[in-house]
């Protein structure tokens, strides 16, 4: 009786479970040209795209990533060896106890007279195969410790539910003929704990069980010709496909950053963590939203998430998309002002023209927003107050103290590129790199941070190259661009 | 002659076929190159805003390298002036340099700086020289003229890249001639390619990419070459944009210094990638002898 209770609210919870996080791919968006697509016009066209590929010839595709990187697990053999014997071994045994035992009576008994008898060795042969696979992840996780692969509670959750499950399932069977009121109790928890486990399903990462295969088989027949309305959906359903394996965060160009800034969403695995809270209410804070802006932007865009992640998330879509829809919330990210953008340049013709200015335009405010000489042309500056403290540090290595050397050639900025390329520069780049030295001089940091100039510098080094003084000036550029972000930092609350 | 291969983020998914053909033409010339997986960002984006992190980057590969017991060979420019100035930075700062192995210790590395970098053009020119080259260059171009971009973060700063005269280079014209093509002179030759803006500010970097097109061509040049990821993309697709959104005329095209040499030497076009340019440049092998 209460055995049949606990498994219907068990079997329902799992059922709703599942359905609430169906839904969820539908009524959820992420990432730009999220705009006109309604539920009810995704889920046609998921049906839609799901009988063209079944009537086509990828159909073939989706047979053979079946077979190879769904039941084989091939993308995680060429990738780590250790991690997919911990794999399979959970994955096959897990399979196997969950027909042979778990379901025995709905199959196996409806094929084999007396089969209990047979396949006992069997059972605890799947048991240990599990048991192994755990004890491989406990493994990687706190004693090989491999780099930068966090550890969250969900990770935990779900070993020590499947550990308990084997365990108790061990007991039980050792307890079957010796104590007849021992076998009740284990028999609770081992039944328990594998309801608990059904229910819990869909809201753990066990969910990658339905999700990871799905995501695998969709990126295997999808492109960029792909109806939007199913890449929405998709990149939504991925987020559920991760299994925070932190397979992309050891690929990762840019992971080691991580160690010296410390912001965790510089790891790619980390923002998906973020992303799957995210996605239902789009909230956080000001630090929040700053932290995943800098972890997002931190990108090279080299592709090694995407082309390693064992459930063939397509990382490079959802950063591209995830990473305007968090620009564009308004927080200046400095980083927009280096290289990192070139991917975006490049690439601007998929973006809306209208959004493409404005998070530049917030970042150059941002940075050279709060020096306010800069503002004041007209307004007299006295020498005087100078912050001499500045000219003996502030932060600046040996090499920028050459600046002091600058006896105002003026030869920096004829060199220029970037000064030459303007009829008037000035309107254009608050001051030229002379004067930013000069300013320097004269201890005016806030002047010599707050010029658009420095990051407009293309750092091609002519100006080093050609001071006559040995100033290093695009080396000085470089440790005030670095001030700069700094004091822009702390002004966010 | 042995080298761990620095690649970098850009030339393994958007500039193939400078690896490519880099790859081809190192082989024939029997120098061997390592992969090594690990090797990640070599700092550059980064410096502008954190340059203790950039080091600590490029730190990283170069320590990897030395594990390797390798020098390293950088086929992007941006890359070799990155780790270049990490190598630099750390020489003069040992503290900087303790700090930054600290943090490495954690995965077991540790930069020593016993072990150099190399830009590819400088193996090409020093390690294996001009005259071995023009003998291998059997298939010589004729009647070709080369606007030869040399590239900023290889050239300069000099002190630190130790790359060639920053004012008055020889190496890359010197090995662009070496194919029997005609290197020309012409102004803007060490000027930036706007690589460094694209994305930062569009409008300055396309003007500075435009300037240097323009000048080129006025100076009689047939093609660009290029031996950076950023400049030939810069050359490429940006001028593919750029002819659209500005309305000017293409050209001139730009290729990659190893794709040059490898056509020289007698590689078919296919094997140097010369089908993935966005921009085709395949009629520069009727230049061919």
């Amino acid at each position: 009786m209460v055995y049949n209770v606990v498994l219907y609210v068990a079997l329902a919870v799992f059922g709703v479970g599942l359905m609430y996080k169906i839904s969820g791919w539908f009524r959820f968006s992420i990432g730009i040209a999220a705009q006109n697509m309604t539920i009810s016009a995704r889920i046609p066209a998921v049906l839609k795209g799901l009988l063209v590929v079944i009537f086509s010839q990828k159909l073939l595709t989706l047979i053979r990533v079946f077979v190879m990187d769904v039941l084989f697990q091939i993308r995680i053999l060429e990738k780590d060896k250790l991690r997919w014997v911990m794999h399979m071994l959970i994955f096959a045994g897990f399979i196997f106890l969950l027909f042979t035992h778990a379901l025995d009576k709905i199959i196996i008994t409806s094929l084999f007279d007396k089969y209990y008898l047979k396949l006992n060795p069997y059972l605890f042969f799947a048991g240990f195969m599990v048991l192994s696979g755990l004890a491989i992840a406990v493994y990687r996780r706190f004693i090989l410790k491999v780099p930068r692969l966090k550890t969250k509670a969900m990770d935990l959750y779900v070993i020590i539910l499947l550990a308990v499950i084997i365990l108790s399932g061990f007991a039980l069977e050792f307890t079957k003929l010796a104590s007849f009121n021992h076998y009740q109790k284990i028999w609770y928890v081992h039944i328990l704990t594998c309801l608990t486990g059904l229910a819990y399903l869909p809201f753990s990462k066990m969910f990658h069980m339905f999700t990871t295969p799905a995501s695998l088989l969709a990126n295997a027949v999808m492109n960029q010709n792909s109806n939007p309305a199913n890449v929405m959906t998709r990149r939504v359903m991925e987020l559920d496909a991760c299994t925070h394996c932190g397979t992309c965060s050891r690929h990762c160009s840019v992971a080691i950053a991580y160690d010296s800034i410390g912001n965790k969403h510089i790891l790619p695995s980390e923002r998906m963590v973020f992303l799957k809270d995210y996605i239902a209410h789009k909230r956080m804070t000001a630090r929040g939203l700053a932290a995943i802006c800098q972890g997002i932007y931190l990108c090279t865009n080299c592709d090694r998430c995407t082309v390693n992640c064992p459930a063939g998330i397509n990382l490079r879509d959802l950063w591209f998309n995830v990473r305007e829809e968090m620009i564009g919330r308004g927080h200046a990210v400095p980083l927009m002002l280096t290289p990192f953008s070139f991917y975006r340049g490049l690439h601007q013709q998929e973006l809306d023209p209208d959004q493409y200015d404005n998070p530049l335009n917030k970042a150059q405010k941002a940075l050279a927003g709060h020096f306010e000489r800069l503002n004041k042309i007209e307004e007299v500056i006295p020498l005087t107050s100078a912050n001499r403290e500045f000219k003996k540090s502030a932060g600046l290595s040996l090499r920028a103290g050459t600046y002091a050397y600058c006896f105002t050639c003026e030869n920096c900025s004829t060199v220029c590129p970037v000064v030459g390329n303007y009829e008037n520069p000035q309107q254009h780049l608050d001051l030229l790199p002379h004067q930013i030295i000069r300013s320097l001089g004269f201890g005016l940091l806030d002047l010599a941070m707050g010029s658009r100039m420095l990051w407009y510098c293309l750092t091609c080094y002519q100006c080093q190259e050609h001071c006559p003084q040995g100033v290093k000036v695009t080396d000085i550029f470089y440790e005030l661009k670095n001030l700069a972000v700094k004091e822009a930092d702390r002004s966010i609350k | 002659m042995k080298f761990a291969l620095f690649l970098g983020c850009n030339i393994p998914v958007r500039v193939q076929h400078y690896e490519l053909s880099a790859r081809a033409v190192l082989d024939k010339l029997s120098i061997e190159v390592v992969d090594n997986s690990e090797f990640k960002c070599c700092g550059y984006p980064i410096r502008n805003t954190d340059q203790k992190t950039s080091v600590l980057m490029a730190a990283r590969n170069l320590a990897l390298s030395e594990k390797q017991g390798l020098d390293m060979m950088a086929l992007c420019m941006c890359c070799f002036g990155s780790l270049k100035k990490a190598a630099h930075l750390m020489k003069h700062n040992p503290s900087m340099q303790e700090e930054v192995n600290a943090q490495l210790s954690k995965e077991g590395l540790r930069y020593t700086g016993n072990f150099g970098v190399k830009h590819f053009l400088s193996v090409l020119y020093h390690d294996i020289g001009i005259n071995v080259l023009k003998e291998k260059a059997t298939k010589a171009f004729k009647g070709i003229k080369i606007a030869t971009h040399y590239g900023c973060h290889a050239l300069r700063p000099s002190d630190v890249t130790e790359f060639d005269d920053p004012v008055a280079p020889v190496l890359f014209d010197e090995l662009v001639s070496a194919t029997g093509a005609h290197s020309i002179d012409w102004p803007l030759k060490l000027e930036c390619c706007g690589a460094p803006l694209l994305g930062v500010n569009d409008s300055l970097s396309m003007d500075l990419t435009e300037k240097k097109l323009v000048d080129a061509k006025r100076f009689g040049a047939d093609y660009l070459c290029v031996a950076c990821p950023y400049c030939q993309m810069q050359f490429g697709r940006v001028q593919q944009m750029m002819a659209f959104q500005r309305n000017i005329d293409i050209g001139p095209l730009s290729i990659l210094f190893p794709q040059l040499l490898g056509l020289a030497m007698g590689i078919r076009g296919n094997a140097l990638g010369m089908d993935r340019h966005v921009l085709d440049v395949s009629r520069i092998e009727s230049f061919l002898e």
